[in-house]
C-alpha cells in the first residue's frame, strides 16, 4: 500500500485512495462543498484545493489520487489563499440572507465562510440571480443560493436513477434545474435536500417552521417500511418537525425514503389521542377504565375460542409479544400478521427473511425478482439494488409488473408458472442464475400473498435449491417485507396457532357471526368492512378505517412515540427510540395490551419495558442480538402445487399512502396529487 | 491545344475576398474568348495577403497572380496572363516567392498545391507515403518514431505526443478511440482549418497511423460548427479514403482496421478543451471534466483514447515518411520540428508561416508580415490565442519556442500571432479577455466562473477611472485565484493576457481620469 505524507505526518492508504480520504483518515479537515463520498467527483467547487510537491499548482485533493511518497500540505499561505479566494468568490453572489434561511445553522457555507470568509465585500455589483425552480411538494428551492456544486445534480442521475435534474446555461449563467421545470420524480428526492451544502434546496413541508438549533435530535429507526432505516428524529416540543436518515452502510447507506422523510406530518395528524366507546352508533371519548370495563363486560360474555387477534403493519414485537401471550391466556388460536395474506409461515427463519442481506446484494450478479416492484415497496433498497447494476456486473430480471425500476432488466413475464420453467432449467435465465457466482432472487409479498401464494413460495424455494443460490457463505432467497412489524412477528410465531384461523379465516368468521371480540394491532389494511357486527377492539395510533369501524377504540403510540423493537426484512432487530411522547391519553402498545390483559383478569407477568424484553428473548433469541442478522439456516418450505395464471404484481398501489400514518399525512396527499396515482405504474420506457 | 490549367483557391479564406466569384469570371471570360482552360480549386497558398491568389501552369512552373478581383480578369487575359506574361498583379513563380520559399513546409508541403478531394493529387505529392512505411511496423515501433521525433500537442499545451501516444497504446481495453480536436476556436488562427479544408487526406492519413499505433479502430474530428467547408471536405474525403481502402476494414489489405467520423461541435469554445470535447461527442453539455483519469486512461465513453490536435496529427505522415531523425532536426532545445504559425490581427502580409520552432517573433511579424497594416508602429503582439500573453514590441526579438516564450511568461498556444499597432489601448483588451472567459467559461469551477464575470467588472471600474489602485490590487488577486484554482486552462490561463498588459502596458490602466472629474 503506498505512503504518503500529510502535513509532516505519513500515513499508508490503499491504492486508489484520494487526499482528502487520506487526510480525513488523519483526522485532518479539509472544506468541501462539491465533494461527497457517495457521488461521483466532480471537483468543482475548488475548496479542497491543497499543495502537493512537485506540482506547479494547488489541486483539487477530492479527485487526486495519492501516490507513493507524495507529499501533501493542507495548511500552507497558498492553500489558505485559494480557499479564501473560493469562498471570496462564492460569497460574491451567495445571498447572505442566513437569517432567513432554513439552512442557517446547518449550512456548509455558513460554517467554511467562519474559517475562510471575509466581514466585507470588495465587489459591489449586484449579485447574481436566478429565479427558483419548481421541484415538486417536497423540495423548495431557492436557486440564487445554489453554488453549482452539482451535488443534486449527480445524485438523481447516479443515486435515484431520475435524471431529470441537471444545468442549463454556462459560465455565469449556468442554473441547476428539473427538466422542462417538473417536479422530480423520485421516492429518494429528499435526499437532495440532505446534499445541497447550502439553502438552495430546503424541506418545503418544513418551511419556515424551525430553526435548526431549536430542534432536539433522537436517534431512531424508521418504520415506514421493512428496511429499518436509520432515522434522526427532529422535534421541537412534542412535535416532529422532521426525520433525516443517519448514516448505516449495512441498510440505508445515508439515503431515506420519501415516504420515511416526509410522513412525519402525519404523526400529528388524526390522532387518537382518548380512548372512545361506540355508543348508539357513534364512538364517543371517554375515559381508560370506561373502555377498558365495556371491553371487558363484552369478552366476558363471550365464548373461549371466539375472540382474535390480527397485528399491523407497524406493531412492535413488544406489543406482538404481550397480545400473543394474551390470547394464549384468553385461551385463543386465532391471531395472525399476515395483513394481505402472504403465505409465510412461522418457523423455519430462512423461509421469511432477506437472507443475502442488503448491503450483501452488492456482491450479487443475477438477480430474479418476482412479484415485487421495489422501487415503491423499498425505495432505499432500490438505490443499492441499481448502485450494484451499474457496475455492470448485476443482470436483473423481473417477473411481475414491467415497471421503471431505474436499471435494465429482462422482463420474463408475469406468469408465476415462469418460476417453474427456471426450477426446471428450461428457461434461458435458469442458466444465468446458475452461471452466476452469487445469484439471488427477491421474492415480493406480490408473490406469497395471493391464494397460491404457498406454491409460489415453494416454487422460489426450488428455484433458489436448482440454481445454487443457496451455499457457504452466500443465500441468495431473499423475501423483501413491505410491513416494519412483520418479520419480527414471524419470529415471534404470531400466526394461528392449532386449529387457528388466518386473516381471511378470521375475516371471514366474523362477517358471519362466528367471532365475538376481534382485536386489530393498528390493523387496518384487512376488509374492514366484512366484519359484520363483531365486537371490534382497535388498539393504535391513528383514526384510520380500523378505528372507525371499531367499538372500543384504545389509543397507542407511533412509532417515534416508544421505546420499541423491530426486526427488518433482513431480520436485523433494531430499536426505535422516544422522541416524543404519545398524544393526550395515548400509551405505548404493548402497555396497552398489558391493560387489557389486567382488565380482563388475566394480567401479564411482565410490568416493565426490560422484562418485556426478556420475554421476547425466550420466546426467540434472536431479539437478544441487537443490530445483527445472523445467517439462517436452510430448509424446505412452502407447498408442491399449481400456480394460478393471474398475473404477478406489487402488492403497493401508491407509494405515498399504504399505512395510517402516510394516509394522514397532508405532504403524502400533495405527493399523490403531484405525481398521480399510476406513479407506480410508470412504464420502463424503451427497456424491458 | 492543351487546357491551360488555372488554380483558383477554394479555401475558405480566398473565397471571403472573392475567390468563387474571381473563378466564375474567368471561367466566363475563357469562353468568351474561345480558351479551353482548366480550372482547378486547388487549397491556399497560406498566403493570405495574397488572395485570391490566381495560378497559372506554365512550362516554367506555376505562376501567381494576386490579389485579383473580378474586374481584373480582363486585364489579365488581355495581358496573356494564360502564358504567364506579366502584369502589375504578377508575383513570378509561386514557389519562388520569397514569403513562400524560405518557409519550412513539412506539415504543408501539399498546401495550396494540390485539389484538396484529388486522391491523386494527393499521391502525386508525397501523400500516403507515412502511411505505407508505417503499416508494416509494429504499434510499439510506431509510438517509438513518435515519440523519437519529438513532436509536442500541437494545440497549444505542448505535451509530447509520444508519451501520450504510448499512454494509450499500454492501457488495455476492448475499445480505444482516437479524437481529432478541431474545436479551432482561438482567436487569429486558421492553420488547422487550412489542413481540414485544403490537404484533408493528411489529417485522415495522420489519425489512420495514430489508431494502429494505439489500437484505436474509431476515430471522431470534432470540428466548430463556424467551419462548415472544412466539415464538407472531411466528410468527402472520408468518403473517398474509404473507396481507396485508405480506411475502414482492411486498410490497404494490412487488415488494420479504422473508421471515421465527423462531429460538428455547438458553438462552444471550451470544448476545445480535450474533456470537455468528449462531452460534446458523447452528446452530453460541453463540461470540463476533472482529470485524473486522464483521457489517455479513461476517455470518450471511458475507453482509453488519443486526443489530439489537428495540426498534432498532420504532422505524423511526415514524421513517418522521413523518418524521426529528419524531423528533429528541424527546431530548438525542446521544441522540435516546425510550427504553423498564423499572423494575423493588424498586419500587412498576414496568413500561414511554417518555421522551425525559433524563429524570432521579430522574424514572422516585421520579416514574413511586414509589420502592421496601418503602418504604424507595433505596440504589443498577442501570441497563442485569447488567453496568451500581450508581448511588447521591445520583446519581440526573443525566439518563438516553447521554453523561451514560458520564461517571459507568454505561451505559445496554437500558434496564433495577433497584432496591435500604438493605438491600442490594453486597458481595453485586458478588459476583453476577462469578458471573453466571462462569455466562454462551461461554468463548472468556481474560480472560472465567478472570477470571470467579477473580473470584467472590476476591469469597468478601472477603465472608468473608480478607485483605481484598490480595483487593480483586487483585478490581481482576482487573476490569482483564477490562475492557482481553475479547474482547466481556461479558467487558469486567462489571468495572462490580463496580468501582461498590467505589467508591460501599465499607463493604459491609469490614463482614466476618475468619473468625477470627467463630468466637471
Amino acid at each position: 500500500m503506498p505512503k504518503l505524507t500529510i502535513d509532516g505526518r505519513e500515513i499508508e492508504v490503499e491504492a486508489g485512495t484520494t487526499i482528502i480520504q487520506a487526510a480525513e483518515l488523519l483526522g485532518i479537515e479539509i472544506p468541501r462543498f462539491c465533494y461527497h463520498e457517495r457521488l461521483a467527483i466532480a471537483g468543482n467547487c475548488r475548496m479542497c484545493l491543497v499543495e502537493v510537491e512537485k506540482m506547479p499548482k494547488p489541486v483539487a485533493s477530492c479527485a487526486m489520487p495519492i501516490n507513493e511518497g507524495m507529499v501533501v500540505k493542507t495548511n500552507t499561505p497558498t492553500v489558505k489563499n485559494a480557499r479564501q479566494g473560493v469562498m471570496e468568490f462564492l460569497l460574491l453572489n451567495h445571498p447572505l440572507d442566513c437569517p432567513i434561511c432554513d439552512q442557517g445553522g446547518e449550512c456548509d457555507l455558513q460554517d467554511q465562510a467562519m474559517a475562510y470568509g471575509k466581514d466585507h465585500s470588495r465587489c459591489d455589483e449586484q449579485k447574481r440571480a436566478v429565479d427558483k425552480k419548481n421541484f415538486g411538494p417536497l423540495i423548495e428551492t431557492a436557486m440564487t443560493r445554489c453554488i453549482q456544486c452539482t451535488r443534486c445534480v449527480r445524485f438523481a442521475n447516479e443515486i435515484a436513477g431520475a435524471p431529470e435534474l441537471g444545468a442549463l446555461g454556462r459560465g455565469e449563467h449556468m442554473e441547476i434545474t428539473t427538466y422542462l421545470n417538473q417536479a422530480l420524480d423520485s421516492e429518494l428526492s429528499g435526499n437532495l435536500i440532505d446534499l445541497c451544502p447550502v439553502g438552495a434546496l430546503t424541506n418545503k413541508p418544513a418551511s419556515f417552521t424551525y430553526r435548526s438549533w431549536e430542534l432536539k435530535s433522537t436517534e431512531s429507526v424508521d418504520a415506514m417500511d421493512a428496511l429499518g432505516s436509520a432515522i434522526r428524529i427532529d422535534t421541537r416540543g412534542n412535535q416532529v418537525i422532521r426525520i433525516l436518515p443517519r448514516v448505516n452502510d449495512d441498510v440505508n447507506e445515508e439515503w431515506l425514503s420519501d415516504r420515511s422523510r416526509f410522513a412525519c406530518d402525519g404523526l400529528s395528524l388524526q390522532r387518537l389521542d382518548k380512548p372512545y366507546v361506540r355508543r348508539d352508533g357513534k364512538l364517543a371519548a371517554t375515559t381508560w377504565s370506561d373502555a377498558l370495563s365495556v371491553l371487558a363486560a363484552k369478552v366476558k360474555s363471550s365464548m373461549t375460542g371466539r375472540m382474535a387477534f390480527i397485528a399491523g403493519d407497524h406493531s412492535d414485537a413488544e406489543t406482538l409479544v404481550a397480545a400473543k401471550d394474551l390470547a394464549a391466556a384468553m385461551g385463543t388460536t386465532h391471531l395472525d400478521c399476515r395483513q394481505d395474506g402472504a403465505a409465510l409461515e412461522a418457523g423455519l427463519r430462512a423461509s421469511y427473511l432477506f437472507n443475502s442481506t442488503i448491503a450483501g446484494i452488492e456482491h450479487a450478479d443475477a438477480l430474479l425478482i418476482v412479484g415485487s416492484n421495489p422501487r415503491i415497496e423499498a425505495a432505499v433498497f432500490n438505490a443499492r439494488v441499481r448502485k450494484r447494476w451499474l457496475t455492470g456486473k448485476l443482470k436483473v430480471a423481473v417477473i411481475g409488473p414491467k415497471v421503471d425500476l431505474t436499471y435494465k432488466y429482462e422482463w420474463l413475464g408475469d406468469n408465476p408458472s415462469i418460476l417453474a420453467d427456471i426450477a426446471a432449467g428450461t428457461h434461458p435465465f435458469a442458466a444465468t442464475l446458475k452461471a452466476a457466482a452469487n445469484p439471488a432472487l427477491i421474492l415480493g409479498q406480490g408473490a406469497v400473498a395471493r391464494t397460491d401464494g404457498s406454491a409460489v413460495l415453494g416454487l422460489a424455494r426450488k428455484v433458489a435449491d436448482t440454481t445454487g443460490m443457496v451455499k457457504d457463505g452466500w443465500n441468495g432467497f431473499n423475501v423483501l417485507h413491505t410491513a416494519a412489524s412483520r418479520v419480527g412477528a414471524l419470529d415471534l410465531g404470531f400466526v394461528p396457532g392449532t386449529g387457528g384461523k388466518n386473516v381471511a379465516e378470521i375475516v371471514a368468521a366474523a362477517g358471519k357471526g362466528e367471532l365475538d371480540v376481534l382485536f386489530l394491532l393498528g390493523a387496518d389494511e384487512i376488509d374492514i368492512s366484512g366484519l359484520g357486527s363483531t365486537f371490534v377492539v382497535y388498539i393504535g395510533s391513528h383514526g384510520d378505517f380500523g378505528a372507525h369501524r371499531a367499538d372500543v377504540v384504545l389509543p397507542g403510540a407511533a412509532y417515534t412515540e416508544k421505546n420499541a423493537t423491530f426486526v427488518n426484512t433482513e431480520g436485523r432487530v433494531q430499536r426505535t427510540r422516544l422522541a416524543t411522547f404519545p398524544p393526550g391519553e395515548a400509551k405505548e402498545d404493548w402497555k396497552v395490551v398489558a391493560a387489557v390483559a389486567e382488565a380482563l383478569g388475566k394480567a401479564l407477568p411482565y410490568t416493565t419495558l426490560s422484562q418485556v424484553r426478556e420475554r421476547l428473548s425466550a420466546v426467540n433469541p434472536v431479539f437478544a442480538q441487537i443490530d445483527m442478522v445472523a445467517p439462517a439456516s436452510w430448509g424446505t418450505f412452502g407447498q408442491d402445487g399449481s400456480v394460478l395464471p393471474q398475473p404477478l404484481t406489487s402488492t403497493i398501489k401508491t407509494f405515498y399512502a399504504v399505512d395510517p400514518i402516510s394516509r394522514s399525512s397532508k405532504t403524502m396527499a400533495q405527493c399523490q396529487a403531484a405525481f398521480g396515482e399510476d406513479q407506480c405504474q410508470r412504464k420502463t420506457g424503451t427497456h424491458g | 491545344m492543351n487546357a491551360i490549367t488555372i488554380y483558383v483557391p477554394i479555401d475558405s479564406a480566398a473565397r471571403s475576398v472573392g475567390a468563387d466569384d474571381v473563378a466564375e469570371v474567368i471561367q466566363t471570360e475563357a469562353a468568351k474568348r474561345g480558351i479551353e482552360i482548366k480550372l482547378v480549386r486547388n487549397g491556399t497558398r497560406g498566403m493570405l495577403w495574397l488572395e485570391p491568389l490566381v495560378e497559372v501552369a506554365t512550362p516554367a512552373g506555376r505562376i501567381a497572380y494576386g490579389p485579383v478581383t473580378v474586374n481584373d480578369v480582363a486585364g489579365l487575359f488581355k495581358a496573356d496572363f494564360l502564358k504567364g506574361s506579366p502584369h502589375h498583379l504578377s508575383r513570378g513563380l509561386t514557389d519562388q516567392i520569397p514569403w513562400l520559399k524560405s518557409q519550412e513546409r513539412l506539415t504543408f508541403a501539399r498546401l495550396g498545391i494540390t485539389d484538396p478531394l484529388n486522391p491523386d493529387d494527393y499521391v502525386a505529392h508525397g501523400g500516403l507515403a507515412g502511411l505505407i512505411k508505417a503499416l508494416p511496423l509494429s504499434p510499439a515501433a510506431i509510438v517509438a518514431e513518435v515519440a523519437e521525433s519529438g513532436l509536442r500537442g500541437r494545440g497549444g499545451a505542448g505535451f509530447p505526443a509520444g508519451i501520450k501516444w504510448k499512454t494509450v497504446h499500454d492501457a488495455v481495453a476492448d475499445e480505444k478511440f482516437v479524437c481529432c480536436n478541431a474545436d479551432e476556436g482561438d482567436s487569429g488562427t486558421f492553420a488547422d482549418r487550412m489542413v481540414m479544408e485544403d490537404d484533408p487526406f493528411m489529417l485522415i492519413e495522420g489519425m489512420t497511423i495514430a489508431a494502429i499505433a494505439t489500437g484505436a479502430t474509431q476515430g471522431y474530428i470534432y470540428v466548430r460548427s463556424e467551419y462548415p467547408q472544412a466539415k464538407l471536405h472531411l466528410e468527402k474525403a472520408i468518403a473517398i479514403a474509404l473507396d481507396h481502402k485508405w480506411l475502414g476494414d482492411n486498410i490497404l489489405g494490412s487488415g488494420h482496421r479504422f473508421h471515421l467520423d465527423v462531429r460538428v461541435g455547438a458553438g462552444a469554445y471550451v470544448c476545445g478543451e480535450e474533456t470537455a470535447m468528449l462531452e460534446s461527442l458523447e452528446g452530453k453539455r460541453g463540461i470540463v471534466r476533472d482529470k485524473p483519469p486522464i483521457p489517455a486512461l479513461v476517455g470518450l465513453w471511458g475507453k482509453p483514447t488519443l486526443v489530439n490536435n489537428v495540426l498534432t496529427l498532420a504532422s505524423v505522415p511526415v514524421i513517418l515518411a522521413k523518418g524521426a531523425a529528419f524531423y528533429k532536426n528541424y527546431g530548438v532545445g525542446k521544441s522540435l520540428g516546425t510550427q504553423a504559425f498564423q499572423l494575423a490581427g493588424n498586419i500587412k502580409q498576414g496568413g500561414l508561416v511554417e518555421k522551425s520552432f525559433g524563429v524570432s517573433l521579430d522574424e514572422l511579424i516585421n520579416g514574413y508580415g511586414g509589420g502592421t497594416h496601418t503602418g504604424r508602429p507595433i505596440r504589443a503582439v498577442q501570441v497563442g490565442g485569447p488567453l496568451g500573453s500581450y508581448v511588447p514590441a521591445h520583446q519581440l526579438t526573443i525566439a518563438a519556442d516553447y521554453e523561451t516564450l514560458t520564461s517571459i511568461g507568454a505561451i505559445m498556444g496554437h500558434g496564433g500571432i495577433v497584432v496591435f499597432d500604438d493605438t491600442v489601448d490594453m486597458a481595453r483588451q485586458a478588459h476583453f479577455a476577462m469578458e471573453f472567459c466571462a462569455e466562454e467559461s462551461c461554468g463548472k469551477c468556481t474560480p472560472c466562473r465567478i472570477g470571470s464575470t467579477r473580473g470584467v467588472e472590476v476591469m469597468n471600474h478601472i477603465i472608468a477611472g473608480t478607485k483605481v489602485p484598490e480595483n487593480l490590487k483586487l483585478l490581481d488577486e482576482l487573476c490569482e485565484i483564477m490562475a492557482t484554482g481553475s479547474l482547466c486552462a481556461m479558467g487558469g490561463l486567462t489571468p495572462l493576457p490580463v496580468r501582461s498588459a498590467m505589467t508591460h502596458f501599465p499607463e493604459d490602466f491609469h490614463k482614466h481620469p476618475p468619473a468625477t472629474q470627467r463630468v466637471a
